[in-house]
């Protein structure tokens, strides 16, 4: 369903602009594959207890292996937060070693193309590089991308969406076959935590609509525009306050977690739990559920913890 | 063998790229310790520099008296880019325009004596308008930051743009800020003026209006090496005369003006019997003519100095703090620029850290700081902000106006404080959350505290605010922030946020909570 919307805006927007084939491209590999994808095991994958790479490694295992997404010949977009200019150790990018690992195997999956790109908030050169994740992309072979001007951001209609009707995305997103957000888990000074479906608002331009015209209702808006394929929350390290952009390391403490699903209401209410928080606290996560973009009952989802 | 014609064409040509280069390095590839380097021997910057404080810029500053001393002013051939400029444009009018050359024209020291010693007195008393506005290397810098950088940009975007859309990502496009009517016209304007009398009458401008020229030309006075008519050899073709692009050569008379030579040494080549020296003269031979010159610089001197006395000095040393409610209205100075005094009197608005500044939070101004400081670079939060990490500009500032602290001093400055105008902020008006300005604030001297209704606002603890900017960049309202910066005219240090560290339970979950 989810997917169905994507390739209508996909294939829309393509028609508008005449320039855009992708979407077509799209359409033909998903009725290609929509039959060989299984139905997912799980609703939820949450792992504790290893490094990024081993529990990304033992998540994906769970779930049937990254090979049950990715699709020989695909295009990958890989989309972490990058949104500072801060090391690693400071926890406000997502760690540069599970993005490493993320794209080697999307390589080893038969991925024709790895991209990654963030909108980021802070110098998007010094974040890129100071995060690690540029090295890490490059390491792992994959294609990290500038998102810095507005030339990149195409125009499109968000459905359904009760305040965000519009948005100007980034092209990877029309581009790409599949998409993989990778966001971390942190505090936030006004929507208390930045998770899943926060780490969207790195693929569109103008964010100050979205803090302009109620940041939840938004937020909660542009998570039915295109629903990740998957979605791998780093905890790796935590910044437990002063997020999302954090004083020093001393806000920051080492979980050594990760949460692994294809919802991303599950997976921000999972994230909400495991860092603490009511997920009912989180106004958008109660928004999001409402307007059925995903699941947030935990209770009622069939959930695998995995200890390492 | 190499002539000193070829020496000279290489080095300037050297020295000319280097320094374009580094003006025009829209991806910032070029290390700023290179591009510090590079400058450091432009001698306007290096004097400027070393009127603060007697450090690393005295190099330049005693090179280029010493290279003067030595050579007479080669200075203007081979390392100043303006120089360059105007050969560039000498070279075209010899293209186009065979035959007409630059004829002798007796220099007009009086006014160029005038100017140097007016601009470098005023400099010194805190006021470097006049310098500014003349120095050739802050006006090759200007020229290539507002009008030739922009069209680099737009290759650059327009390739960006090409590579994009064949799936290539290594060229990045780049945001096209701060190009303002305004500070296009000064460069433009001297640009002109620069062709104008390049075309008219060769380097016009060096032995006319340039304040370095001024210095250099007093100091070939009595440089050791000289240029001069070997009149045994001469055989009056008058070949050198036409070569000169000074006009400082009387072929009529036999006679080097050595004073307003720019050390190009076309003569030399010229001369087909070899009656061109460039001789060791232990002490120049008094001519009648060098007699009234000597009259004219002194006299030109002593005008200036009287002027510059009754002149107000424009920035008033005595006033620092008190001066708050005046220097309001002024732009944020770039960190490690001290003061706005300070950073108003020494710096020469070259716009090298415009070009270098990665955020491009650095722009021009044009009158914010008053007519003393036009075109002075200001903190334009509009465009960016200030990378809480970065200290370029002050790595390269040649002038020594925007000092270089170390990464952690510079983190402490605080260039100015945050004022939050609780009736212009979403929450207060939508009663939604926003929060934009404590996400992006590196200190969070900007929080986001509990308000009615569950909802969050920002409260502010200055004692914390850097000045940085990135909160008043971050606010969506418009027209007016409901958050911005506004300026220390003495910049202060702001408190280092101590907290506990977070506690260790909070860490590994024993079991996971769902």
């Amino acid at each position: 369903m989810d997917r169905r919307t994507f390739l209508k805006s996909g294939i829309g927007f393509s028609a508008l602009t005449g320039a855009k084939v992708a979407g077509v491209n799209l359409l033909a590999q998903y009725y290609a594959s929509a039959n060989q994808t299984g139905p997912v095991p799980y609703d939820l994958v949450a792992i504790k207890g290893g490094e990024p790479d081993v529990m990304f490694a033992k998540g994906m295992e769970a779930l049937g292996g990254l090979g049950k997404y990715v699709k020989k010949e695909q295009k990958v977009l890989v989309k972490p937060n990058i949104g500072w200019d801060v090391g690693p150790e400071r926890a406000g990018n997502t760690n540069p070693k599970l993005i490493e690992e993320i794209v080697k195997q999307c390589y080893s999956a038969g991925a024709k193309e790895v991209v990654v790109f963030d909108n980021t908030c802070d110098n998007w050169q010094r974040s890129y590089k100071n995060s690690g994740i540029e090295t890490a992309v490059r390491n792992a072979g994959g294609k990290i991308v500038p998102g810095n001007t507005e030339g990149y951001y195409h125009p499109v209609s968000v459905p359904g969406a009760k305040n965000l009707t519009n948005a100007k995305v980034h092209e990877l997103i029309l581009e790409s076959d599949l998409f993989i957000n990778v966001p971390i888990l942190k505090s936030h000074g006004s929507t208390k935590l930045t998770m899943s479906m926060k780490n969207m608002m790195g693929v569109v331009w103008d964010r100050r609509e979205w803090h302009k015209n109620d940041l939840h209702q938004c937020i909660a808006d542009f998570a039915a525009y295109r629903k990740p394929d998957l979605n791998i929350m780093d905890a790796y390290y935590v910044m437990k306050r002063n997020g999302p952009r954090g004083v020093s390391e001393e806000d920051v403490v080492t979980m050594k977690s990760m949460l692994i699903s294809s919802d991303m209401v599950t997976i921000d209410a999972a994230g909400a739990k495991l860092f603490g928080i009511d997920p009912n606290e989180v106004r958008y996560i109660q928004i999001a559920e409402e307007q059925k973009i995903g699941r947030a009952k935990l209770d009622q989802l069939n959930i695998k913890r995995i200890s390492l | 063998m190499v002539t000193l014609r070829t020496l000279r064409i290489t080095v300037a040509s050297i020295s000319f790229i280097l320094i374009t280069a580094i003006f025009l390095d829209v991806t910032n590839r070029i290390p700023p310790s290179w591009s510090s380097a590079v400058v450091s021997l432009q001698f306007a910057p290096a004097l400027i520099s070393t009127i603060y404080s007697l450090g690393f810029a005295v190099i330049g500053v005693v090179f280029v008296s010493i290279l003067t001393l030595l050579f007479g002013r080669i200075y203007c051939s081979h390392l100043c880019p303006l120089g360059t400029l105007q050969d560039i444009i000498i070279w075209f009018r010899k293209k186009k325009y065979k035959h007409r050359k630059y004829p002798y024209h007796p220099a007009h020291y009086r006014i160029l004596y005038s100017v140097t010693a007016f601009s470098i007195i005023a400099a010194f008393s805190g006021g470097a308008v006049l310098l500014d506005l003349l120095e050739p290397f802050s006006n090759y810098g200007r020229i290539l930051t507002t009008l030739v950088r922009p069209l680099i940009i737009l290759v650059n975007n327009i390739v960006a743009l090409l590579a994009t859309s064949t799936n290539r990502f290594g060229i990045a496009e780049i945001p096209l800020n701060g190009m303002n009517l305004w500070n296009i016209i000064i460069p433009l304007s001297f640009l002109f003026m620069i062709i104008g009398l390049t075309a008219w009458r060769g380097r016009l401008f060096c032995n006319l209006l340039c304040p370095v020229g001024g210095v250099l030309s007093l100091l070939s006075r009595i440089s050791l090496f000289k240029i001069t008519i070997q009149h045994d050899a001469c055989t009056d073709c008058g070949l050198c005369e036409r070569v000169c692009r000074a006009q400082c050569i009387d072929s009529e008379k036999n006679s080097v003006d050595f004073a307003a030579c720019v050390g190009c040494f076309d003569c030399i080549g010229s001369c087909p019997t070899n009656g061109m020296g460039y001789t060791f003269k232990l002490r120049s031979v008094m001519t009648k003519k060098e007699d009234t010159d000597r009259r004219t610089v002194l006299m030109s001197l002593s005008t200036a100095l009287l002027a510059t006395t009754g002149v107000p000095n424009i920035v008033d040393t005595t006033k620092t703090v008190s001066g708050y409610s005046n220097a309001k209205t002024k732009p944020v100075v770039p960190p490690g620029g001290k003061t706005q005094e300070h950073f108003e009197s020494y710096c020469t608005a070259c716009h090298l850290c415009v070009s270098a500044c990665p955020t491009h939070v650095l722009q021009p101004s044009f009158l914010e700081y008053g007519f003393a400081g036009i075109l002075q670079p200001k903190m334009d939060y509009n465009v960016s902000y200030c990378n809480y990490d970065c200290t370029i500009c002050g790595e390269i500032c040649p002038t020594g106006a925007i000092q270089h602290l170390q990464q952690q001093e510079k983190k402490s400055v605080q260039l100015g404080k945050v004022t939050f105008v609780k009736e212009d902020c979403i929450v207060e008006i939508k009663k939604k959350d926003c929060g934009a300005c404590s996400e992006h604030c590196p200190t969070k001297a900007v929080k986001m505290v509990p308000y009615e209704k569950k909802l969050t606002i920002p409260q502010i603890e200055n004692e914390y605010c850097v000045g940085c900017g990135a909160c008043e960049h971050a606010c969506p309202t418009t027209p007016r922030k409901a958050i911005y910066v506004t300026p220390n005219p003495v910049h202060l240090i702001a408190k280092k946020r101590e907290e506990k560290r977070m506690e260790p339970k909070a860490a590994t979950p024993q079991e996971f909570p769902f």
